[in-house]
């Protein structure tokens, strides 16, 4: 249990810098933009304490923010719901049951399709939040439309690696 | 975990939530301009909406008291609707009725008996006399304006030059408060007049309403005559203004004479 504690305190920052070096680096088009925070998030312990969950979502996000190149503000803004409807999410998908027991979801226990689900949902949160503030209603709604859809496709494969990554050091 | 510890739980979390996307929101909004307009546009447009909800809301609540201002202002203005009606005998159509008075003027209501339309001294006589408590030199006024002032006064009839008579005039005023002048009637038809002694600075617009200016004591003021048709210019200095009567002085039955109650007062105080 320790060793997951501590395996999990080491990935969430590495994944942190990992989203640093992709907002500042991969930025190809803004149809595709790649965002493993949602997932992250997700993938915080079950038993935290939904205002830690928050806590961490608004650093994680302040973090990106500053040290990328972006307005600050945006990924924290985006953030934090995600962080509020963490257990909501989880507990509709996997099942109360994950919650009352306090146990972590992985790929092996839950299955691939519950997590994507669950991804789906997280993700689509937080870059309808994102690209919404962005666009700051200067923007047409196709132009929104088709960089959310980008996002979500862009973004999909590489949470589930985050997941994988975070729910094996989890457990 | 108790079920009032939940809610507690539960507001700490909705407000740590909140904390949190206002500082959000407050970062974004000092570092993107565009951000900036766009959430400052929000801010105005739900402050706007609040304080006209709240506005709603207070005004829901003061309806009883607004309600029972419309009330009395109400019964004041049907109050005053039926003292004007009683002025103008309109309340049966006919004269029926009994002198009333409105400030320093008494109103007694009359029917006309005979009139005569088709010279230059027109004149009409009315059904009411000196027994009415009628004066010479009272005004006759109809539903629409001036009809004409008592020259004689008999038992039970009284004889009175029409307005529609080249000899008389009547002090008049456009709107409310504007420039005073003198009305007569043009000489031609029977809803044409003429107002004079209008300076050339006034400003005058086609349509504005002539109105008696309570200045003769016969009169009393602020009884719409007539429009403003058009106009010229007389020697440089004055305007003659026609004038379109809403009296059609072929079709008037029923009038009321206008007896100023200090009349006495006032010639006595000219008299020193």
């Amino acid at each position: 249990m320790k060793n997951a504690v501590q395996n999990f305190g080491i990935m969430f920052p590495l994944l942190l810098i990992a989203q640093v070096l992709i907002s500042n680096y991969f930025n190809f088009s803004p149809y595709a933009m790649l965002s493993i925070l949602p997932a992250m998030i997700l993938c915080l312990p079950v038993s935290m304490n939904t205002i830690w969950v928050m806590a961490i979502a608004f650093a994680s996000g302040l973090a990106v923010d500053f040290l990328a190149e972006g307005l600050l503000g945006l990924n924290t803004l985006a953030l934090v719901p995600v962080a509020l409807s963490q257990k909501t999410v989880i507990r509709v998908i996997m099942g109360e049951d994950l919650l009352t027991r306090q146990e972590n979801f992985s790929f092996k226990k839950n299955g691939a399709a519950k997590i994507s689900y669950a991804l789906v949902i997280v993700q689509a949160i937080f870059f309808m939040i994102y690209i919404f503030a962005d666009g700051a209603g200067v923007r047409p709604m196709w132009f929104n439309m088709a960089r959310f859809a980008g996002a979500m496709a862009c973004t999909f494969p590489l949470s589930l690696v985050t997941v994988n990554i975070l729910s094996s050091s989890n457990n | 975990m108790s079920r009032k510890g939940n809610i507690l739980y539960y507001i700490t979390i909705a407000a740590i939530f909140i904390i949190m996307e206002v500082a959000a929101l407050g970062m974004l909004k000092h570092n993107g301009p565009l951000q900036d307009t766009w959430l400052s546009k929000g801010i105005h447009g739900f402050m706007s909406a609040v304080w006209g909800g709240t506005e709603s809301i207070s005004g829901y609540f003061h309806l009883r008291t607004a309600n029972r201002e419309l009330s009395e202002e109400n019964e004041m203005l049907i109050r005053q609707l039926r003292k004007y009606e009683y002025m103008y005998g309109a309340i049966s159509g006919t004269d029926s009725l009994t002198a009333y008075c409105v400030g320093n003027y008494m109103y007694i209501p009359a029917t006309i008996t005979k009139v005569s339309k088709s010279n230059q001294h027109n004149y009409l006589i009315i059904n009411k006399g000196s027994s009415d408590g009628i004066k010479a030199h009272s005004g006759i006024v109809g539903r629409n304006g001036v009809i004409g002032i008592v020259d004689a006064v008999s038992a039970h009839y009284s004889y009175a030059r029409a307005f529609t008579n080249s000899d008389m005039v009547v002090s008049t005023r456009i709107g409310r408060d504007g420039a005073v002048g003198a009305l007569r009637w043009n000489g031609r038809d029977s809803r044409g007049a003429i107002l004079s002694e209008i300076p050339q600075h006034i400003a005058v617009s086609q349509g504005d309403t002539v109105y008696t200016s309570g200045y003769s004591a016969i009169f009393p003021p602020d009884i719409p005559i007539g429009t403003i048709e058009k106009w010229k210019t007389i020697n440089g200095a004055t305007y003659e203004m026609d004038i379109r009567m809403f009296t059609d002085f072929s079709k008037i039955r029923y009038v009321t004479v206008t007896a100023n109650l200090d009349k006495e007062e006032l010639k006595n105080l000219e008299k020193r």
